[in-house]
């Protein structure tokens, strides 16, 4: 298998890697066609990890990311931190030379990792999309006092953000009573979903 | 500017941990003469969380959001909040460029968005639509004196292209209206770093560490207060400010304004009205060195 993609790479001077895996039959076009258009045209310029705010705190950088995912090698970077880390604030995007949207894949591989069955590789950050997501299809509006308990329950870490809460409260800023929910939401859920 | 179309999505925070913008924006509204107006029925964007777990969700809940404003007449659909703004612009666009999704979102959600409504970030806004002259005509009391640093954050101007009214590297439509209620606005490296978004709540070490960056440069800068126009950007930079301020050894507190609460200091309202007393980091310090609260001592 290496000799023959190190011949189709070397011998006969196949550029992209994804085409001889493609080719080799090791990857699917149609299974990984989304992420496949999307990252085509990224050329390894890196200009997104250099303009990243968070690099520092990720396990692989996001031009790998893209990289990876381009070559139809997702599989490999759905157990990485760097998906979960990722705070979507586009930095990346705007400055990418090609305008692709990298959170918008980050967040592909985020779903993917959860329907192929991966652990999230941080869960804290898992669990507070999933609270929050709930939250919100339970009344179309967001409780942010009862996300913020509800996830430490759900972390197990009833303290986390402690000092938070009351701070906050005594402000005013967080109400104990939850926001008046959307009329018919529910049931908009219900028959949308 | 047609007054009638023109409706406002607050968003969650800004009925409870930002209420105080909601307070300032309903102030500066009525100082300016635009008839205060909240899109009926209206759902949450979504913000981060659900397009990370489920994108086509996140479409929905804005598909329906945008239909629902078309079908109360609204044509300009002002958005406050970055986090909305930038969920909206991009069900919008994607929208817009993708018939085939449309029409089929359209039969699924029992709402028809037909694109008539256009998405406007209260920047935008207040550049574009009010417009600079209609502002500083109204300034009574000028921030002359007062140095501000405008922090734009990440989402209030990172969407794509077609839809963006400022550029993503270096805006300025904030620093034009700070400019005109007659304060100095500095030039400043820091306008578009991230502040963490939900990394403060999930992961606080890296927020913290974001916000002391940007803070740390703010103050190193002498400035006097720091403006946003982001209900998470001011959570994030006033909560703790305490605690960051001290592992990074900031002198000063550095208040943390919204655009709306300088905007109404500025055209001379009474505080009360604007929430000054939510935001945890005091604004009464920096304020004494500049004409507004001279005035009102007087
Ligand atoms: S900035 Fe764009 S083209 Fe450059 S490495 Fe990143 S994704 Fe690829
Ligand atoms: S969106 Fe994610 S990957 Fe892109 S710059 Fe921001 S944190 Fe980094």
């Amino acid at each position: 298998m290496m000799l023959l993609f190190w011949v189709l790479k070397y011998k006969l001077r196949c550029y992209n890697d994804y085409d001889i895996l493609l080719f080799m039959g090791i990857i699917e076009l149609e299974k990984r066609k989304i992420l496949y258009k999307e990252t085509l045209l990224c050329y390894q310029c890196a200009k997104c990890s250099s303009g990243c705010p968070l690099v520092e705190e990720m396990d692989m950088l996001p031009h790998v990311i893209i990289h990876l995912a381009s070559l139809g090698l997702e599989r490999s970077v759905l157990n990485s931190e760097t998906i979960w880390i990722c705070a979507s604030c586009y930095a990346c995007a705007v400055k990418c030379p090609n305008d692709i949207e990298i959170p918008n894949i980050m967040n592909r591989l985020k779903q993917m990792a959860a329907d192929e069955g991966f652990e999230p590789k941080r869960k804290d950050v898992y669990k507070f999309h999933k609270v929050f997501t709930d939250d919100i299809l339970r009344r179309g509006k967001v409780h942010e006092l009862r996300i913020m308990i509800e996830y430490n329950l759900r972390l197990g870490k009833l303290f986390k953000n402690a000092m938070l809460a009351p701070k906050m409260l005594f402000k005013n800023k967080l109400h104990f009573i939850p926001p008046k929910a959307v009329k018919g939401f529910r049931k908009w859920v219900k028959k949308t979903s | 500017m047609e007054k009638d179309n023109i409706a406002l999505y607050p968003g969650c925070s800004l009925e409870t941990s930002s209420s105080h913008y909601l307070k300032s924006l309903r102030t500066v509204f009525s100082v300016l003469g635009i008839p205060f107006r909240i899109m009926d029925g209206w759902n949450c964007c979504g913000a981060t969380s659900v397009k990370s777990i489920d994108y086509d969700l996140n479409l929905q809940l804005n598909h329906k959001n945008l239909a629902l404003a078309e079908e109360q007449g609204i044509k300009e659909l002002v958005v406050p909040c970055a986090s909305c703004y930038h969920r909206l612009a991009d069900a919008e666009y994607t929208l817009n460029k993708d018939e085939k999704l449309r029409t089929e979102l359209n039969g699924k959600n029992d709402f028809t968005y037909k694109r008539q409504v256009k998405v406007r970030n209260i920047l935008d806004f207040f550049v574009n639509v009010v417009g600079l002259d209609l502002i500083s005509k109204n300034v009574k009391k000028p921030l002359s004196g007062l140095t501000v640093a405008c922090y734009y954050g990440c989402l209030n101007t990172r969407v794509p292209p077609e839809q963006s009214f400022d550029t993503g590297e270096y805006p300025m439509t904030m620093d034009m209206i700070v400019k005109a209620l007659g304060a100095n606005v500095i030039d400043w490296s820091y306008k578009t770093d991230c502040c963490g978004a939900s990394l403060f709540i999930t992961v606080n070490s890296i927020a913290e560490k974001l916000v002391g960056k940007i803070l740390k440069d703010a103050g190193l800068r002498r400035v006097d207060c720091v403006t946003v126009s982001c209900p998470m950007c001011q959570t994030n930079l006033d909560t703790k400010q305490k605690t960051i301020r001290s592992k990074n050894s900031i002198e000063r507190p550095l208040p943390v304004p919204f655009i709306t609460q300088l905007m109404g200091l500025a055209f001379g309202c009474n505080p009360k009205d604007l929430g000054l007393n939510k935001n945890f980091v005091p604004l009464k310090s920096i304020l004494s060195s500049c004409s507004v609260v001279k005035n009102e001592d007087e």
